[in-house]
């Protein structure tokens, strides 16, 4: 049993470099299971960079990360992510069906069950996007985009799930709606989440704790206890961290 | 009517016709299968880069001393790691498929020349424009049982790893996190492709092999809406502009490797007003 086991993410004494920069240096703080953790800082802080590492896609240069008590590589199937940049090939004639199967399958659908199509429906209806099932991912929303990668994140049934940033470039109606829908899902499934966001309102309504990263973790603990002190502005878009908690009057 | 059609197909009564019709669709159908993710991943340059590097493949074979069909066998492993060369340096350098790609297409060709130069002082000259534009008409069996076997290599390579290397290609990141060896899928790709050029070059040269991955798989990205519908509409388009190319050419008496290609292209065209509509 390792000393993270309990845990659904542990970070401890990590470092990271990218192209020779050490873009985090000592980062520690833990997520519990089931528990929802925003990370918030200002751009370059290294917050998807933690997350990257988190995912075994980063080597570390010192410390360790245990993810449900083992290393990245081993519980990437346990675990969920949504990535901020879509860095699929929009040209690729993909359909929601299939792009949430092949996270199931470990390999792009060519030929779909009807078991699988109703997994699959399922996890879309999770989402409120039973309709985008057969639709072309390029002709889709930047919000239903968002849906599709949240039921693609769903369908392994992971016991955490890392968000970067999911609700940029989605307008404030489309971005209040995405952000209760992860609440609604986090706190019915009892998935661990660490969610990537400027947006204070939010962390504030979501959060159980709150990690403010830059470089180092500046604080780690309860929501209020973080977005409470005196932090750069910046970090939160330009925009009163301290507003009231109105995910649908707060802009990122 | 009946007359009519006896007469068009009446070249196949020849065997080196027959021959040429089997090799034609056998390696227009594994080049288009692979052109499906080669076009996908827009590395449409990287198989004419190959058909250079396989010129200097040629040459190489033939400065050692062996014969122009033999020389083949020296070809293929050259432009395999010709090809993993390419991607090695693309992965780790971070510069684009069509910069890695133009360095060793321009240094493979150089060389060839090179090779040839250096050969013609002790042998007889080499004919450049077979190596060039190749001979369809020409394959001899011999030739006909590597390209089936490079084809029946090449589906069974797809059968197998197809599902993961479409993934890759849609996302490499998704798909390294749901387990996919992505960079592994790459190298096997552009192996795959370089075996299938190597063979191509004999059939229809070096100029014009590429046009047998690019655009049948080009034609059929215009008009499928999933990954195995534009897979077996690539086939279709490569096996029909094949055999439609072979048969005028035969009875144009014109250049048997232009026609399929000018065929393809059309194809490719149609497909492009087509989609406009």
């Amino acid at each position: 049993m390792t000393a993270g086991a309990g845990l659904a993410l542990r970070a401890a004494g990590v470092g990271v470099e990218l192209d020779g920069r050490r873009v985090l240096d000592d980062v520690s703080f833990e997520v519990g299971r089931g528990e929802f953790c925003c990370l918030c800082g200002p751009n370059g802080g290294g917050k998807t960079t933690l997350l990257k590492a988190a995912l075994g896609l980063l080597p570390l240069a010192a410390g360790t990360i245990e993810v449900l008590g083992r290393t990245p590589a081993q519980a990437r199937r346990q675990v969920g992510y949504l990535p901020q940049a879509k860095g699929f090939n929009p040209g690729f004639p993909a359909r929601a069906v299939e792009l949430i199967l092949a996270n199931r399958r470990g390999a792009w659908p060519l030929r779909i069950t009807a078991a699988e199509r109703e997994r699959a429906r399922l996890a879309l209806a999770r989402v409120g996007g039973e309709r985008l099932l057969d639709a072309p991912l390029r002709a889709l929303s930047g919000g239903e985009i968002q849906r599709v990668f949240l039921a693609r994140a769903l369908i392994n049934e992971p016991a955490l799930l890392l968000l970067d940033e999911p609700t940029a470039g989605v307008d404030a109606r489309g971005r209040a709606e995405f952000l209760e829908l992860l609440a609604g899902v986090a706190e019915r499934d009892d998935v661990a989440a660490v969610l990537v966001t400027h947006n204070a309102a939010a962390a504030r309504r979501l959060a159980d704790r709150v990690v403010y990263l830059d470089g180092r973790v500046r604080a780690w603990g309860e929501a209020a206890e973080v977005l409470d002190r005196d932090w750069e502005r910046g970090a939160f878009a330009g925009h009163d961290h301290a507003a009231p908690a109105s995910l649908l009057c707060e802009d990122e | 009517m009946g007359e009519l059609a006896g007469a068009l197909l009446s070249p196949l009564a020849q065997g080196f016709v027959l021959r040429a019709l089997g090799a034609g669709i056998v390696l227009g159908s594994a080049g288009a299968l692979l052109g499906v993710f080669i076009v996908q991943r827009g590395l449409g340059l990287l198989s004419d880069g190959l058909a250079h590097a396989t010129f200097g493949g040629l040459a190489l074979g033939l400065l050692l001393g062996a014969g122009v069909d033999r020389a083949a066998f020296v070809a293929l492993p050259f432009t395999v790691a010709i090809a993993l060369a390419i991607q090695y340096v693309r992965r780790r350098s971070g510069l684009g498929a069509d910069v890695a790609t133009g360095v060793f297409f321009a240094v493979s060709f150089a060389a060839g020349i090179l090779f040839l130069g250096l050969r013609s002082a002790r042998s007889a000259p080499v004919n450049v424009e077979s190596l060039l534009f190749g001979s369809l008409l020409a394959v001899s069996p011999e030739a006909l049982w590597l390209i089936l076997g490079v084809a029946l290599l090449v589906a069974l390579v797809l059968i197998w790893i197809g599902p993961r290397l479409a993934y890759a290609t849609f996302d490499p990141e998704l798909a390294t996190l749901s387990g996919v060896p992505v960079a592994a899928l790459e190298y096997a790709l552009l192996a795959l492709t370089a075996l299938v050029v190597v063979v191509g070059v004999k059939t229809v040269g070096v100029v014009l092999v590429s046009a047998f991955v690019v655009i049948p798989a080009a034609t059929a990205n215009l008009l499928g809406r999933s990954l195995a519908g534009i897979a077996a509409l690539s086939v279709l388009v490569s096996a029909a502009g094949t055999a439609f190319g072979l048969f005028a050419a035969y009875h144009l008496n014109v250049a048997t490797g232009a026609t399929i290609i000018l065929t393809l292209g059309a194809a490719f065209f149609l497909a492009l007003v087509v989609r406009r509509r």
